[in-house]
């Protein structure tokens, strides 16, 4: 399957994750995707889902605490002043915050099999519209496993002087030059770019192939997806 | 009518980077000839990747600063012709492969360039088969960029350089990543496409010692001044006379006599695999005691950087034992890049609890005093190269790992590291981890070396 078709059924997915109102349709979107990704190499996927996992977790716990809707206290809590207000949380907010939950969970879980399984090469050299943003969208995601090398290196290189690098803060330490070394990466790799003739006007050809039958129900699936999470998910 | 040869000349060209104190380049002229292979050399911060990026027409264009005179290329004013205009003349190699790869796949990363170019598909796959069977990487066609050697991977990017099909060919360290023998390899293969398609190579090296062997004409950069452009005989009896270092066999250090002290580390019967069947190292033991100084040496892909870190702890063993006695301190590949924090002294306080002024000491120690406050990522790369020393060198381990520490550094510098090196060596087992034989063998008291697929072949 040519990549834009498959660009094409994730993109259902994600339309289908944020406008169904259904749990059981999340629930079934989320489990389908989830075990897609499974079927990529293990080693690649875990940091994507712990990633998701983590994201999901901080969602559903800050979700009911900063909600304010429901009748059915479970908890009451201190009012803070500010935007903030009244602590507490209820069964229509612990809910809600289940599906919402869900729906970053079934987006991001998507996200990674954009990442995973997805090849941007030839995404990339098949675009013809918004070239530019593809090849963006699809250097940053190669910036991930970049990032998770260049942070094992920064571990190793502290641990090195007999610095452990543990917990929370030991980490989130390594945020700032995490960052710093990526730009530092980014300005290379534009100028390499630059110098093997990248923002030249004109574009080479690129031969297509026609779209086979199952690319064609692939397109088909995609479209009702989309259409049947907007009526009825 | 006389056909010109020259395909380019630059006249008084000055250069400076935006908010830089003093000027890269100062008053620089030269010609370059089609066909010939040039080579720049000069310490670090002398200006040879600058000079290399203004024919490449990226200076000023991609980093802006302050440029005056003249660049022209094929008779281009690299002043109003943008790099990417040039790239069907000039092609660059830049010094980090792993930095440079746009795609996944081999082949995608090769026939970017020419697709940039807007030819058409055909002609596309023929400059990716042609220039990937020039550098005998055609078998690496449908393979991930991610799973390539270092060597591999340097070979990718030339082949993706070599498919502009570039009547210039820029080439900025490109072999500070290669084993002796992926070097020579290297230089001859890319000899070889200069003589055979006419191209002008111009190539900056920190181990002059093979390229001069294969060059026509040597440019020497002196803090941004050029001090020599003189065909290749000749250059070496300047060398010899103005810049020793650059043409000397290796430096002997003054090796400690006597016997070395009590064992630091023994490793036994080491083995490690990163995945499953397919071994890094197998049956490795060493021993490592105070006082002495062991090279660690052997191709790309050897295992060596496996045993360091297995030496050290970073790794935990597999197969075997690892005896340690004392604490260890291990200087990783490319430390300039892990720095995290705001101000030199407090990176190499990092490791010594805070310690300043013993930080401070070492910083001077590795001639970075005046520098304390400043931020580590403003300070040049060799800068860089020795205050991740500095840091490693401050926790006074008993035993010191150092991985490929002369990448990319000049000769003076590696000159300055052997000795201290040896100076420091009486009180610590030292282990350094180098495909710089030449280095190596001048340095160490003995060198184990390690074969392909990381078993011990000899000390």
């Amino acid at each position: 399957m040519r990549p834009s078709t498959a660009l094409a059924l994730l993109g259902a997915c994600v339309v289908a994750a944020l406008v169904a109102a259904h749990p059981l349709s999340l629930v079934l979107l989320a489990a389908v995707l989830l075990a897609l990704l499974l079927e990529t190499s293990w080693r690649r996927a875990r940091l994507f889902l712990l990633g998701i996992a983590v994201s999901s977790f901080g969602l559903f716990l800050i979700f009911p605490l900063t909600a304010h809707t429901g009748s059915h206290p479970l908890w009451n809590g201190p009012i803070l002043p500010g935007p903030i207000g009244s602590i507490d949380v209820t069964r229509e907010e612990l809910a809600t915050g289940a599906v919402q939950t869900l729906r970053l969970a079934t987006v991001a879980l998507a996200f990674a099999l954009w990442a995973l399984m997805l090849d941007h090469d030839r995404l990339v050299r098949e675009t013809r519209l918004a070239r530019r943003s593809v090849l963006t969208v699809a250097l940053a995601t190669r910036l991930i496993p970049t990032l998770e090398r260049d942070a094992a290196g920064f571990v190793e290189a502290l641990r090195g002087r007999g610095v452990e690098v543990e917990g929370l803060r030991g980490r989130s330490r390594l945020l700032a030059p995490l960052v710093a070394s990526s730009l530092e990466r980014a300005l290379t790799l534009a100028e390499s770019m630059e110098a093997r003739g990248y923002g030249r006007p004109g574009r080479a050809p690129v031969a297509r192939a026609r779209f086979s039958w199952r690319e064609r129900a692939a397109l088909v699936f995609s479209l009702l997806l989309v259409v049947s999470s907007l009526l009825w998910l | 009518m006389a056909v010109s040869t020259r395909i380019a000349y630059v006249e008084g060209l000055a250069f400076s980077y935006p908010e830089a104190a003093g000027a890269a380049l100062k008053d620089i002229s030269l010609e370059l000839e089609r066909g010939e292979v040039v080579l720049v050399l000069g310490r670090s911060g002398s200006g040879k990747s600058t000079l290399l990026r203004a024919l490449a027409g990226l200076v000023p264009h991609f980093h802006g600063g302050r440029f005056s005179g003249s660049v022209i290329v094929t008779g281009l004013d690299t002043r109003s012709t943008a790099p990417a205009a040039l790239a069907g003349t000039v092609a660059t190699l830049f010094q980090d492969p792993e930095d440079q790869i746009v795609f996944e796949r081999v082949s995608s990363e090769v026939s970017f360039g020419p697709e940039n170019l807007a030819l058409q598909p055909a002609e596309v796959a023929r400059r990716v088969a042609s220039s990937l069977a020039a550098v005998g990487a055609e078998h690496l066609l449908d393979r991930s960029t991610r799973d390539l050697s270092g060597g591999e991977l340097q070979r990718v990017c030339l082949a993706a350089a070599l498919a502009l099909e570039p009547q210039l060919l820029l080439l900025d360290e490109p072999t500070s990543q290669l084993d002796p023998e992926g070097a020579a390899a290297f230089l001859e293969l890319v000899e070889g496409l200069a003589r055979e398609r006419g191209m002008s190579v111009v190539l900056s090296e920190q181990r002059p010692a093979l390229p001069l062997e294969i060059c026509d004409r040597v440019l020497f950069l002196d803090q941004g001044r050029l001090l020599l452009d003189a065909p290749r005989t000749q250059a070496i009896e300047w060398l010899e006379e103005n810049a020793p270092v650059f043409v000397e066999p290796p430096w002997l250090y003054d090796k400690q006599a006597g016997e070395p002290g009590t064992t630091i580390c023994r490793l036994e019967k080491i083995g490690y695999a990163y995945r499953p069947g397919i071994p890094a190292l197998g049956n490795v033991s060493l021993e490592l005691r105070r006082g002495e100084v062991v090279a660690l040496a052997g191709p790309n892909g050897s295992g060596k950087t496996t045993l360091a870190k297995l030496a050290c702890g970073l790794l935990e063993t597999q197969e075997g034992q690892v005896v340690r006695n004392g604490r260890a301190g291990y200087l990783s590949q490319d430390p300039g890049r892990y720095v995290v924090c705001e101000r030199a002294e407090d990176e190499v306080a990092l490791g010594i609890e805070g310690d300043l002024p013993r930080a401070r000491r070492w910083l001077a120690e590795l001639g970075l005093g005046g520098s304390e406050r400043r931020h580590p990522r403003d300070l040049s790369s060799g800068e860089r190269e020795r205050l991740g020393l500095a840091a490693v060198l401050a926790t006074e381990p008993d035993l010191l790992i150092l991985d490929e520490p002369t990448r990319g550094v000049d000769p003076e510098r590696k000159r300055a590291l052997g000795e201290m090196l040896r100076a420091g060596s009486s009180g610590r087992a030292t282990l350094l981890v180098s495909h710089d034989l030449a280095f190596a063998r001048s340095v160490a008291d003995r060198v184990v070396s390690l074969g392909a697929q990381g078993v011990p072949i000899g000390a």
